[in-house]
């Protein structure tokens, strides 16, 4: 390189600079259109469990392998509620961050050393309402994870009361993917209902041509408020009647760590979860999402279980009009419902509630399968007692009879033949 | 339809448990159908013709194995598979659906259940039975198969291909997921509260149907990461030296995160009952895992203890120690001797089959306990109703293999 071309590389700058700035205005663009997609309404269930948890105020925690699109569905959401959106990178900051700065004043003694609080959570104060998103907890260290605790559970950052108007939702990334992350002590695991993140094929081809699906806040119908409430505190009270084991039970296994556990607290939001779904009415897998969220799995599993049985039709309505009886389609709920007949007769064995079960177990011969009646059949003739005289309605269960004998025929054949079988071998 | 209810009633009787999911399978007929086959919303697909030409008690095996199809979730596994090794085509759906059916069909018959004569074993290819779908996926070609089976269609409830004769997610009389769910979940309730009742597979399968269970490794090493970086050990925030930030802002007071790297004494149980290569896979495991975490080579000890303790090894000697030792095990003097060894560890990280007695009281210390599992029989021949102790409620325990 020579001293006259070294002279020469101003002279040529302005008109360098001028097309440097077509070719980036060009850029942006090009940028402006690739970002511009629009969104469409589209049934997304873990969408719709996320948008109705934000709705009923509990915070949320995404889990989900990095890069699945947790902070655009967030972005997403924010765009769609018209929530600013704040992200806290829970990872890169201290506890102070969280439970406030101290800071040295004059006299200590006196006025005591005020905890100030960082600026992100002073402008969502300032703006009233938001989306508080804490990205990456699961890589936080213990005191900073301990440091959040006061912030989702009371909404306090330092010596500021975050409004009611903000929202909070978290993300981690599962223990198999955060290699050297820490896990989620129990406490902080409580607070929050927890959804796997998965990214759906469709949606991520489609989203990626320019169509993303819209978060819509649930339709809340102000006359089944009451109802709602009223169904969620009776499922969730019977339910944990039923099994009071599960009201509290800190995750023992290895593989239960981190995730949500049930106790009174999750319990609480399980009830607030089921109110508004029902308020909302979602469908039940949403419910569903939502509840093993809140309480963990298993226990999610069995409300759910529950939930079904509640909705099978009450036995003493069926006893009092066995003749236009609606029992459920499915073949098991439909056994379960028969057998709540049989055990209503049980429990207040009267002649003419005896009959009328009989009535509905033709009822149900009449629109069903007759298999079904064989278990139900079997401990409702058991029932019987010297003075009643068979009701003509048996006469026309002689199919599930025959039905049984003949299972019961084609068991001892096989049994038989096992026992041959076994001999020939032993021979 | 009358012989095809008396041979579910069939099923019922001889497998009660599975009584909730025979019953949840809505029928429905179709003469297309080879055989039976269900699609993954729980519906059975019933050839009229394949009814009247099978003997009743066939038939109720039959039964068992399509409502096995949907209870071990074989759609599902079956389409990840597909998509993880982008295996799609015909001829790949009828491998996923033999492999599916060696996975069934070595475990649901005999006790009242008649081997049909056209059941495919995994014997067939000379292959081991009780392995998983997947393990006979990946282990066998099945290509030799292929030409003779290629009637075999247990539906897409079998292989997560739809088929076009099915009524899909929209049709009449189909299970929600969630529905789906319940209907498992209850069975394998069913199943884990009488287990008495229920053969091996299947009270395996209640045990893992909702909780897969985890990659030893990663347990192992979030327990050993979380029990090292607890407060008081390891990486945390400390107050004892300002953070550098506080030099821009002055008159606040910021902590600074400080690195005391962990002391971890790995305890190992080296009794005749834990095999070389089980300890083996596991101490490099934890070596390797508390290096991660930031203990320092010479942080990390190794006791090896059978009766008795031996002494305190650093690891850079231990990746060549002996693990000496056979007979009987006493970890509690590994426990003593780890506590004795100054400085005093912060994590123990003991390694064992558990059939052993624990130290009563909880040592002063966080505790990882690497359990290598043991079926429940391996008793004391002396004294046959020895039932070794498990771990204690203190310690956090994964379970290897």
């Amino acid at each position: 390189m020579t001293l006259s071309t070294l002279l020469s590389a101003p002279a040529s700058t302005a008109a360098d600079v001028a097309r440097t700035g077509a070719q980036l205005a060009v850029a942006d663009d090009l940028l402006t259109l690739l970002r511009t997609t629009t969104t469409e309404p589209r049934p997304d269930e873990q969408l719709d469990a996320l948008t109705l948890a934000v709705a009923a105020d509990l915070p949320v925690l995404l889990w989900g392998e990095p890069g699945i699109g947790k902070t655009a569905a967030l972005t997403q959401l924010a765009a769609s509620l018209d929530l600013p959106l704040t992200t806290v990178i829970a990872s890169v900051h201290e506890p102070s961050d969280f439970s406030g700065l101290p800071v040295v004043g004059d006299d200590p003694a006196v006025q005591g050393v005020p905890m100030a609080p960082p600026q992100w959570a002073v402008e969502l104060v300032r703006a009233g309402r938001g989306l508080l998103f804490l990205d990456e907890l699961s890589t936080a260290t213990p005191a900073v994870q301990a440091a959040l605790l006061r912030v989702v559970l009371e909404r306090r950052v330092g010596a500021l009361q975050l409004p009611p108007g903000v929202r909070i939702v978290a993300a981690a990334n599962p223990r198999a993917s955060a290699a050297d992350g820490w896990e989620l002590s129990p406490p902080l695991a409580n607070r929050f209902v927890h959804l796997h993140w998965v990214h759906d094929r469709d949606v991520v081809v489609r989203g990626l041509g320019g169509v993303w699906p819209r978060a819509e806040l649930p339709r809340l119908v102000p006359e089944r408020l009451p109802e709602a409430v009223a169904f969620a505190r009776r499922a969730v009270c019977g339910f944990l009647k039923v099994r009071p084991t599960l009201i509290h039970r800190l995750p023992s296994t290895e593989t239960r760590r981190g995730g949500a556990w049930p106790s009174p607290r999750s319990w609480e939001a399980a009830l607030t979860l089921l109110a508004f779904g029902t308020a909302a009415s979602v469908s039940r897998e949403v419910l569903a999402l939502l509840v093993r969220g809140a309480v963990g799995d298993g226990p999610g599993l069995e409300l759910l279980a529950h939930l079904d049985r509640m909705d099978l039709p009450d036995p003493e309505t069926l006893l009092a009009e066995p003749a236009s009886a609606e029992l459920p389609e499915r073949g098991d709920l439909r056994q379960a419902a028969l057998e709540a007949v049989v055990a209503a007769v049980g429990a207040r064995p009267e002649r003419e509630r005896w009959e009328a079960a009989w009535a509905v177990l033709v009822r149900a011969m009449e629109t069903g399968t007759a298999d079904l009646l064989v278990a139900p059949a079997t401990t409702l003739a058991s029932l019987r007692r010297d003075d009643w005289e068979v009701p003509e309605a048996v006469e026309r269960l002689a199919a599930v009879v025959g039905l049984a004998q003949r299972a019961d025929r084609s068991v001892e054949r096989a049994t038989a033949a096992e026992a041959g079988h076994a001999r020939g071998v032993r021979r | 339809m009358e012989k095809l209810l008396a041979a579910r009633l069939h099923a019922v009787k001889v497998r009660p448990y599975l009584a909730d999911a025979l019953f949840a399978l809505h029928i429905v007929a179709d003469p297309s159908v080879p055989t039976m086959a269900v699609d993954a919303y729980w519906r059975c697909y019933v050839s009229p013709g394949f009814v009247a030409r099978t003997p009743l008690e066939e038939l109720a095996g039959v039964w068992v194995h399509e409502v096995s199809h949907l209870l071990r979730d074989h759609h599902g596994r079956g389409e990840r598979y597909a998509r993880e090794h982008e295996e799609y085509g015909p001829g790949e759906r009828l491998r996923r659906n033999i492999a599916a059916d060696f996975e069934i069909n070595d475990d649901i018959y005999g006790d009242g259940l008649p081997l049909p004569g056209a059941a495919v074993l995994p014997s067939l290819l000379r292959l081991p039975d009780g392995l998983l779908m997947e393990e006979y996926l990946r282990t066998a070609s099945m290509s030799s198969l292929a030409a003779n089976l290629a009637w075999l269609d247990c539906g897409s409830g079998a292989d997560g291909e739809e088929r076009t004769r099915e009524l899909g997610p929209d049709g009449a009389h189909g299970l929600t997921r969630q529905q789906r769910d319940a209907v498992r979940f209850r069975v394998a309730e069913g199943i884990k509260g009488k287990p008495g009742d229920a053969p091996e597979g299947w009270r395996r399968w209640a045990d893992e149907a909702f909780h897969p269970p985890q990659p030893w490794r990663q347990l192992l090493g979030a327990a050993v990461r979380s029990a090292a970086g607890a407060p008081g050990v390891g990486e945390n925030h400390s107050y004892r030296r300002p953070s550098r930030r506080s030099a821009s802002v002055p008159g606040v007071v910021l902590p600074s995160l400080r690195r005391t790297p962990p002391r971890v004494c790995i305890v190992i149980d080296t009794s005749g009952s834990v095999s070389d290569s089980e300890l083996g896979s596991a101490l490099l495991e934890v070596a390797a895992i508390s290096r991660a975490v930031g203990g320092r080579r010479d942080l990390v000890t190794v006791i090896s203890c059978d009766a008795a303790a031996g002494i305190a090894i650093p690891l850079c000697r231990a990746e060549k120690i002996e693990l000496v030792g056979g007979g009987g095990t006493d970890l509690r003097s590994g426990f003593a001797q780890a506590l004795r060894s100054r400085p005093r560890p912060d994590v123990i990280v003991a390694l064992t089959d558990g059939q052993t007695p624990w130290p009563s009281a909880q040592p002063p210390c966080r505790t990882v306990v690497g359990l290598f599992p043991r079926p429940a029989r391996a008793m004391n021949e002396n004294d046959p109703d020895y039932v070794p102790d498990t771990p204690p409620p203190w310690a956090r325990v994964v379970t290897i293999g």
